[in-house]
């Protein structure tokens, strides 16, 4: 080995606590961006090659009734390669337990296979009979259901007895919602079945078709291909003509997707930017040391490229083995983290790669990080003039530091104290980054406190605060509110309003949305509507409110004139004021006067759903009810988000781990550097009967001043990270906003302290081996 | 005369500081044959430090020329005295200077190695009676050891000639003797020009020729037509 290089392998042993550190925030870095970023292409892929496997349906539409010949018509236009019409309607399965409501949605497929969304088998046959039933498989493993098992469906008010056939998935359903407004996926609640076509269509007592699923030639013709299907299908009474990007399941599957990438751009980022300014730190203080070994070098004929190559392989090192070991790990996670997702998600195929080309990626982009801030920090190694180098250095200028001049406070300063500030001021860059470390840790544990108040917020505040039903009952279609007589002849309660939900598409200009919108009462009581400043809106009589996130989308605002088009067969779409803009933290809707959205759309009197509050136990008392499509209650959604907080919680300790991790690794190294540094000094000390502890209590001191500083100033950049966070992963299903509360900033404070402190004891070991003798007879070595 | 290895030529160097302008060299000329030992005598701060440095390609003068072998190496580019120091000097300074985490050995071979010399390492720490030592760290040495190898990584580049920045000053005087012996050694075996500048002036005995020096300038240059073997030379 050369022995430039043997002394630089020394060196790395020599520095080896610091440069573990420097390392393991490098691997951190690494192995989020890459666990995180493959997890994101593996599902994608996965998705794509599980989509293309199952040949899924670029376009969905659902009508009044479609003839079975529209499949021939449809497929004569250019762009429209397969078209399937399928008949889909809601049923209930009938449980022992009277108190359940078990929706299913019952889907026709062909007896062999379909050509569009086809199933993939989990265990049975994929062939069908009559009386036979596939059934998806989150919904049979909920319900331990399996094959050869019967089922009783009440299917139109009339019960059926099945044979499950088969346990399938379908691309359809990766994400297992009922709609758009459940937000959380419920398993046990809300299934979906498939039965043969012909066997639906006798059973349901309907000759036509609800729905066509469409593949289409050209995906950049696709909008045409959807106005031409709305315009075509009108004679059918169409009412959503929506893209795969639309389609729920897909939607939400990308917005994970979406939350995947925005992680791997992000926190990565923040770990190399303290891993390399900790690195050209470091490399400083190893050039300032190395000083005259330096001259020396030169003198002997060493030029300023080869010492600087000597150097920068220390970093080169870093880069190299960080990038490595990152990538590497990473990659392995991200097998593990996918496998996760699809389960999470129930994608049957799995696509896991290893992406050589982006651990080739990683690789080169930590050893050029590493390289460049190497640079900077041994830059100064061009300044060494070799004659000047075998002198001892000029002491620095000792001079007042800007304390001094607040005379009433550095006057009460006791001697050590005001060692330690002319300390921290002599070696600002240093102690700046520990402040930085600090401010940094703590402002991550807010943020991960808050996003994990902030869920439990969303929810509890949403289904106690926002909306205060105790019930939401939806009906089987449109009813005459006079169905609400009959309702309360069954149940006892305190309230109820009825009310109108129906899906449109808003427009404002180009930009568009579909979404429900809620018919309510003029003053009703089951929603409390307040807008961004926290005043209380009400429900105007004519316009609509709409919530900040679909302002957001329709870059709509009060005053504005949008345009609701209708689903309804018959009923074109009107144009109305948008009154309000109103805070809601999940789902995203507008609200009207019921009388107004009757007016427009419907008929005088009409109602879809109704909204109750009662401390009587309704579900039970209204499952015989035939007009009776769903019961929610409060708690049931609660109880739902309640099963998602064992994710919520490992996430967050995942958080906390890598926040702690990055304070406690730079004030270790930080720490380590100084021990290093001022060996020296610290014997003198020794020598002159100070004990270890006193010595081990002066570097706390000044790491405790930076890091009280860095915790103070960590608290509004907290709170920025929140405002940011808030802002980028706002999505249609949840809305982040609201504050972080004084007791999450406090237990974020805790916890930083925690790490800080763990860190300080661990450089202790080190004071407790200092050999001050040695370091003082190797003074003149 | 033999050949002339250095020329020279009205040398000076100024430093500014602050309003002063100390003038470090003023006028200085010389010539240095090749396989001479040279002793530059003189007081601190009558600028023998600053000339060693000159001559070594570490600083620039003012005014006034170095000519090297016929090579006029005050005009060089920073490259060029680099490559220099690399290939023609062998440097010895006072507080030894050796790179602490590599051995004795290592100090050796990192100067070897890039001159690409073929000296044998062997043979030259066990000229400077550092055979049973060269696998030690600087840190496990004695000033002395660590003098010999400072003067052991200067040969094993076969430098044309070494230059010696108060060799003796950091030692007691039984080592410097011993550090004396090893350079005039050096000399006789490998014919390499040597300069020692001291301000210790019995060490002046051992030299060819002594050129003294005071406030920059050269006071005096004695001949010595019999230099003293340096085990006979006493302060």
């Amino acid at each position: 080995m050369k022995k430039l290089n043997l002394r630089l392998f020394r060196m790395i042993k020599k520095t080896k606590g610091q440069y573990v550190a420097v390392l393991s925030i490098i691997i951190t870095g690494i192995f989020i961006f890459t666990a995180v970023s493959n997890s994101a292409v593996n599902l994608r892929n996965t998705l794509d090659d599980y989509y293309d496997a199952t040949n899924f349906a670029d376009i969905f539409v659902t009508a009044a009734a479609l003839p079975e010949r529209l499949e021939r018509e449809l497929e004569g236009h250019d762009n429209i390669r397969q078209a399937d019409v399928r008949l889909a309607l809601d049923a209930k399965l009938i449980t022992g337990d009277e108190d359940e409501r078990v929706n299913v949605r019952a889907v026709s497929v062909d007896s062999k296979e379909n050509k569009i969304n086809e199933l993939f088998v989990k265990k049975g046959r994929r062939t069908i009979k009559e009386k036979e039933i596939m059934v998806i498989d989150q919904f049979a493993l909920a319900r331990e259901l399996d094959v050869g098992d019967e089922i009783d469906l009440n299917i139109r008010g009339r019960k059926f007895r099945f044979n499950i056939s088969a346990i399938v998935s379908s691309p359809e359903y990766v994400y297992l919602m009922e709609n758009e407004q459940t937000l959380l996926p419920d398993y046990e609640k809300f299934g979906v079945v498939f039965i043969e076509e012909e066997y639906l269509r006798r059973i349901s007592g309907s000759g036509l078709f609800n729905e066509v699923v469409i593949r289409v030639n050209n995906q950049d013709d696709l909008d045409e291909t959807k106005d031409y299907l709305e315009e075509y299908l009108k004679r059918y009474g169409v009412m959503r003509v929506i893209d795969r990007d639309e389609q729920l399941s897909n939607s939400m599957l990308n917005e994970e997707i979406r939350g995947l990438e925005t992680v791997s751009r992000s926190i990565p980022v923040l770990f190399l930017i303290f891993a390399g300014i900790m690195l050209s730190v470091m490399l400083s203080r190893i050039i300032k040391k190395d000083r005259t070994s330096i001259g020396v070098l030169k003198a002997v004929g060493f030029l300023d490229g080869e010492l600087i190559t000597h150097y920068l392989k220390y970093a080169a090192t870093v880069g190299i083995l960080g990038g490595l070991l990152g990538a590497v790990i990473g990659t392995l996670a991200s097998g593990a983290m996918t496998k996760i997702y699809l389960e999470f998600f129930n994608i049957p195929m799995l696509t896991v790669q290893v992406y050589y080309e982006r651990l080739f990626v990683s690789v080169i982009l930590s050893t050029i990080f590493c390289l460049l801030s190497g640079f900077w920090g041994i830059r100064a190694i061009l300044r060494i003039n070799p004659a000047e180098s075998m002198r001892p250095e000029t002491p620095k200028q000792g001079k007042k530091i800007i304390l001094e001049d607040f005379k009433l406070f550095w006057n009460k300063l006791t001697f050590s104290w005001r060692m330690v500030f002319r300390n921290i001021f002599r070696e600002k860059k240093k102690f700046l980054l520990i402040g930085a470390a600090a401010s940094i840790s703590c402002s991550l544990m807010i943020m991960t406190m808050w996003m994990s108040e902030t869920m439990d917020v969303i929810y509890v505040g949403h289904y106690s605060e926002f909306m205060k039903m105790d019930y939401n009952v939806g009906f089987k279609g449109f009813k005459d509110e006079g169905v609400l007589n009959e309702i309360k002849k069954y149940i006892n309660y305190e309230h109820m309003e009825g009310r109108v939900e129906l899906p449109f598409e808003i427009e404002n200009g180009r930009h568009s949305k579909i979404v429900n919108v809620i018919g309510l009462e003029k003053n009703t009581r089951f929603y409390d509507f307040r807008d961004k400043k926290g005043n209380k809106l009400s429900v105007p009589a004519e316009g609509i409110l709409i919530s900040s996130n679909l302002a957001k989308v329709l870059k709509a605002s009060e005053g504005d004139r949008i345009f609701l088009k209708s689903f309804i067969p018959g009923r074109e779409g009107e144009y109305v004021t948008v009154k309000g803009v109103i805070e809601q933290s999940l789902g995203i809707n507008g609200y009207m006067n019921i009388d107004y959205i009757n007016k427009k759309f419907l008929d005088k009197g009409i109602i879809n759903g109704v909204f109750i509050s009662s401390d009587d136990k309704i579900k039970a008392k209204l499952v015989n009810i035939n007009e009776i499509m769903s019961t929610q209650s409060r708690e049931d959604m609660q109880n739902i988000f309640e099963e998602f907080t064992g994710l919520i919680v490992a996430f967050m300790g995942t958080m906390v781990i890598f926040s702690g991790m990055l304070g406690f690794v730079i004030l270790y190294a930080m720490t380590l550097m100084s021990i290093n540094e001022r060996t020296l000094e610290f014997s003198s000390l020794r020598v002159m009967g100070f004990t270890k502890i006193e010595i081990f209590k002066m570097l706390i001191k000044e790491n405790s001043v930076m890091s009280v500083i860095g915790i103070l100033a960590g608290i509004p950049l907290g709170k920025l990270l929140v405002e940011y966070v808030g802002l980028t992963f706002n999505t249609d299903i949840y809305t982040f906003h609201g504050s972080v509360s004084t007791k999450n900033i406090f237990i974020a404070i805790i916890l930083t302290i925690i790490f800080i402190i763990s860190a300080q004891l661990m450089t202790y070991v080190k004071i407790n081996r200092l050999d001050f003798m040695q370091a003082l007879k190797s003074r003149i070595t | 005369m033999g050949d002339i290895l250095f020329r020279v030529q009205s040398l000076s160097k100024y430093y500014q500081m602050g309003e002063v302008t100390v003038k470090a060299l003023e006028d200085v000329s010389f010539e240095v044959e090749k396989g001479e030992f040279i002793v530059i005598l003189g007081p601190s701060g009558s600028g023998k430090s600053t000339l060693l440095n000159i001559i070594g390609g570490m600083d620039t003068p003012t005014r006034g020329s170095v000519v090297f072998n016929g090579e006029k190496i005050t005009n060089f580019t920073d490259k060029e005295l680099t490559m220099y120091r690399r290939y023609k000097i062998g440097f010895v300074f006072q507080f030894y200077n050796l790179i602490a985490t590599l051995t004795a050995r290592e100090n050796v071979e990192l100067v070897a190695e890039i001159t690409r010399s073929t000296a044998d390492i062997d043979e030259i720490m066990e000229a400077v009676g550092l055979y049973d030592r060269m696998d030690h760290f600087p840190s496990q040495m004695s000033g002395g050891e660590q003098q010999r190898v400072a003067i052991a990584r200067a040969v094993a580049k076969n430098p044309q000639i070494l230059l010696c920045d108060e060799p003796t000053g950091a030692l007691d005087f039984e080592t410097g003797i011993n550090i004396l012996k090893v350079l005039k050694d050096v000399n006789v075996k490998y014919k390499n020009t040597v300069m020692v500048i001291t301000h210790n002036s019995p060490i002046a005995q051992m030299a060819d020729r002594v050129i003294k020096m005071r406030s920059g300038t050269i006071t005096e240059i004695i001949k010595n037509e019999s230099p003293l073997a340096p085990e006979r030379i006493v302060w």
